[in-house]
């Protein structure tokens, strides 16, 4: 009887979820583009062995990499010490962490655009105020390295108070019994969020790190609209290269392998990191 | 107390707020006025952004109703569906919960990007393709685990004598969730509720590919080809006013629902 | 009459409930006592329907019980902690399962007020269970208990989360209501004394089987084993090893001063009113004893026993023996 409950929710999950890896798994074994009539037809490894000579796949994972990277390790900090502000007990911090979460709430397409008007070379605000206290022309979404650093700006503003807000949950799961023994013991504050905050938080940083590492290494929507993969390809992420293929070359069965080395690829990094955490002892093995 | 916190309350007020409030201020500027820092204060502004909005084609309002809809209809199929899976989860023995929770919780890790390809081909070969009711089940599907990690664990904080009782008293399974626990875990259905709107509301790369009319793009997806068309024409007070006006909706419902918000987030933390 | 036959319940590898076998007769109360994880709140839900058995029968009246789901069992059953609907008001909590069973509306308001007011809780008919106290949740449970008209009425440590007081006030109350009525009772309950006083019959439970089953009487006069003599009677029994094979048992209020007895050194006493417990070192190892409170106590006490209020146990199975 309980089976029955559980089975619709399973289906639809089992749908969404494991069909396109199987999809995948088969269609990247296919040629399946305009030059095959759109027709999947069997050609082997073919696809796997145009991916691992594919400069612009490495590319992209490399950047995509990055990205998360950077991303994901900019959120935590300054995550934390929002949650460490919102923990404290002063007036008004409801209404400062609802308007804190407010970027999280907004689609990311949305803002896309919104930052590139910010960030307009001549006309947008920040290079007005560079002309203003003579900094000159900072055109920082032409070059590689800087429109780089303003799609890390525009993703750590968006999903920061998400992270802050998982934090700040863990923050309240410590007693405040440990932090007056602490000053009785004669600890400075500064020393109890060394010794005690962050060493009970480690649980959740490590989720929230896991959780949001696996989802930068997705990240399509912002690429797409803020500087569409540009300039000249330096922000360009695995997922928008697996979209370009689908839907610009009309490249299924290479898309579909893009997409499925890119999975691969995650889960292997998300296994080893969940390994050497386990190892160094930061996450204890999981009790039922 | 409060003194030492107002420098870092106001910067962290300052950087979340000031792009939204910028494209406010952008919105209601005249044209001259986005690119000439000269023209005097009082001859900047204008709500002609917002009068071209209105009367464009497809009307803008128009996203914000296809958003609603689909948005609503993901967060009905997903509660139905979740609720009842969750209870049965709640009561499987305890090695086989944990394996579907460490499923489950995998599965909400996914950059669900990547199915993007196999669900379009779905889409294709079924017809499902510019219809908002049918976007409405990869929705559900994507939301499914987040709703199911919260409202097992909401589940398990029942105490378990209260169904006994119900039990005793001669309430079958569907009468138990009916009056008694489905209504107990009102807190948590709520902010389930609230997470998956907003993910459904938010969701891009599936309705991208899903949807090509112009009259049923979401929210997301039109603001997207908005952006694509007009990137060096200066215009920009109109994409301005769009995304004003697409943020209102959701502004307000974070700003009421916040405790919900929260709260769904702080017990899927602890949970995980 | 409800029959347990060989009821047996198992948790993986291990046998919560072994061979149980009981009887409960019409009007009859049975006390399930023993420690806890001792199996009886298992046995109670097994009754109940919350839980298969893995082996044996449930037999009610000559008919199966087992083969009914507990949905339709007609068992009330008062928890531990009351189970009341937090969500709902003691009026709505009661009218759950009347409404659900079917009975009409008129019926159900006038059930409903006879049974707020056997329990007085008539005023506290639309409060919700947060805002009473803890004697007063126990009343609508019991009351919920009395409206479904049970044919067994099953009891799970239901005072454990009173206080002393409560407790007494309650007993009498628990007693007229549930007790004296024609329905079997099983209680579970790990107070003796709670069982001694409600219980026609008690069954001392031990690792999921029953050590003893008799009157508080029998249990308390001729206890079939140690584990029985010590868990029946406060303060607990005196148990001495005489050698290999023996071990007796004296209850302290058995032990009286006596000038050609043991010698013994006072170690500590709890004065208790009308009695005194006193904690004695003997040559024989600690004793406790129940005296008089007004008993003068010198430095050096003598004390001894009769023979005939020994209770005498073999040294290694514990078990009691004959003559």
């Amino acid at each position: 009887m309980t089976v029955l409950l559980l089975l619709p929710a399973l289906l639809l999950m089992g749908l969404v979820f494991v069909w396109p890896m199987l999809r995948y798994g088969w269609l990247s074994f296919h040629a399946d583009s305009v030059l095959t009539g759109l027709n999947p037809v069997a050609n082997g490894g073919a696809n796997w062995i145009r991916l691992l000579d594919d400069q612009r796949f490495w590319q992209d994972t490399l950047q995509t990499t990055r990205f998360a990277g950077v991303s994901v390790g900019l959120e935590m900090v300054l995550a934390l010490a929002i949650a460490l502000l919102l923990d404290q007990r002063w007036r008004g911090r409801g209404v400062v962490r609802a308007l804190a979460l407010l970027p999280w709430a907004l689609p990311t397409t949305m803002m896309a655009l919104g930052w590139r008007w910010i960030f307009n070379t001549p006309y947008g605000p920040l290079e007005r105020l560079a002309e203003v206290v003579g900094l000159g022309p900072l055109n920082l979404l032409s070059t590689p390295a800087s429109t780089w650093l303003v799609t890390v700006l525009a993703d750590v503003w968006k999903t920061t108070p998400f992270i802050a807000l998982l934090l700040l949950a863990g923050l309240q799961t410590i007693p405040e019994d440990l932090y007056s023994a602490f000053r009785l013991e004669g600890g400075r504050p500064n020393q109890a969020l060394m010794s005690i905050t962050l060493p009970l938080l480690m649980p959740y940083v490590l989720i929230a790190l896991l959780f949001r590492g696996a989802q930068a290494f997705g990240v399509f929507d912002l690429i797409q609209v803020l500087t569409g993969g540009g300039p000249a390809g330096s922000t360009e992420s695995v997922a928008l290269y697996a979209y370009l293929n689908a839907m610009r070359f009309l490249d299924f069965g290479y898309s579909a392998t893009v997409m499925l080395a890119g999975f691969l690829l995650l889960t292997l990094a998300v296994l080893v990191l969940a390994m050497l955490l386990r190892l160094g002892g930061l996450i204890r093995p999981v009790q039922s | 107390m409060n003194r030492r916190f107002v420098p870092w309350i106001s910067l962290l007020l300052l950087w979340s707020l000031l792009p939204m409030l910028w494209q406010l201020i952008s919105s209601l500027s005249t044209a001259e006025a986005l690119v000439d820092g000269s023209i005097p204060f009082l001859k900047r502004w204008t709500l002609v952004h917002y009068q071209e909005l209105w009367a464009s084609d497809p009307p803008f309002w128009r996203y914000l109703l296809n958003s609603a809809v689909v948005s609503g209809l993901t967060t009905l199929i997903t509660l139905v569906l979740a609720i009842p899976a969750a209870y049965g989860l709640a009561r499987l023995p305890q090695q086989l919960r944990q394996l579907l929770r460490w499923i489950t919780a995998g599965a909400a890790l996914f950059p669900y990007v990547l199915l993007f390809l196999a669900l379009l081909e779905l889409a294709r070969r079924f017809s499902l393709g510019n219809n908002l009711i049918a976007l409405a089940m990869p929705y559900a599907g994507l939301a499914m685990p987040l709703a199911l990690l919260l409202l097992t664990s909401a589940f398990e904080g029942l105490p378990r004598e209260l169904e006994d009782a119900a039990r005793l008293e001669g309430l079958s399974l569907w009468q138990r969730l009916r009056w008694v626990l489905v209504p107990l875990l009102a807190p948590a259905t709520a902010s389930t509720a609230i997470l998956v709107f907003l993910f459904a509301w938010n969701e891009y790369p599936i309705a991208l590919t899903w949807l090509s009319r112009d009259d049923l793009l979401t929210l997301p997806v039109a603001m997207a080809r908005i952006a694509g068309s007009s990137i060096y024409s200066i215009p920009y007070g109109a994409y301005a006013a769009a995304t004003v006006l697409g943020s209102i909706p959701l502004l307000l419902l974070v700003l009421i629902c916040q405790r919900q918000i929260v709260s769904g987030l702080t017990n899927g933390a602890i949970k995980g | 009459m409800l029959h347990l036959n060989g009821l047996g319940k198992r948790f993986g590898d291990q046998w919560i409930l072994r061979d149980l076998n009981l009887q409960v007769r019409e009007g009859e109360c049975v006390a399930l006592l023993g420690p806890s994880g001792c199996g009886k709140s298992t046995a109670l839900r097994l009754i109940a329907g919350l839980e298969r058995q893995d082996e044996g029968s449930i037999e009610l009246d000559g008919a199966r019980l087992d083969t009914i789901p507990a949905e339709r069992r007609r068992i009330a059953m008062v928890f531990q902690s009351y189970a009341l609907f937090p969500h709902l008001s003691v009026r709505e909590n009661l009218n759950l399962g009347l409404k659900i069973r079917g009975v009409a509306p008129t019926q159900r308001q006038q059930r409903i007020n006879s049974v707020l007011d056997t329990v007085r809780l008539k005023e506290m008919a639309d409060r919700r269970p947060q805002q009473l106290s803890g004697g007063q949740r126990q009343r609508v449970a019991l009351a919920r208990a009395l409206l479904r008209d049970p044919r067994v009425y099953l009891l799970d440590e239901p005072m454990s989360n009173l206080d002393a007081q409560l407790r007494d006030e309650l007993r009498p109350e628990l007693r007229q209501l549930i007790l004296q009525g024609s329905q079997p009772v099983v209680y579970v309950t790990h107070d003796q004394q709670e069982a001694m006083a409600l219980a026609n019959r008690i069954a001392v439970l031990k690792g999921g089987r029953i050590e003893q089953i008799g009157t508080p009487e029998e249990l308390y006069k001729t206890p079939a084993s140690c584990f029985v003599a010590s868990f029946i009677g406060r303060p607990q029994i005196n148990l001495l090893n005489v050698d290999q094979q023996l071990t007796i048992g004296i209850r302290p209020e058995d032990l009286h001063f006596d000038v050609d007895g043991m010698p013994c050194r006072l170690i500590s006493r709890e004065w208790q009113g009308a009695s005194q417990l006193l904690l004695l070192d003997s040559p024989r190892g600690a004793l406790r004893m129940l005296c008089s409170g007004d008993a003068a106590l010198g430095e050096s006490l003598s004390v001894s026993w009769p023979t005939r209020a020994e209770h005498r146990f073999d040294a290694s199975s514990g078990r009691r023996l004959a003559g």
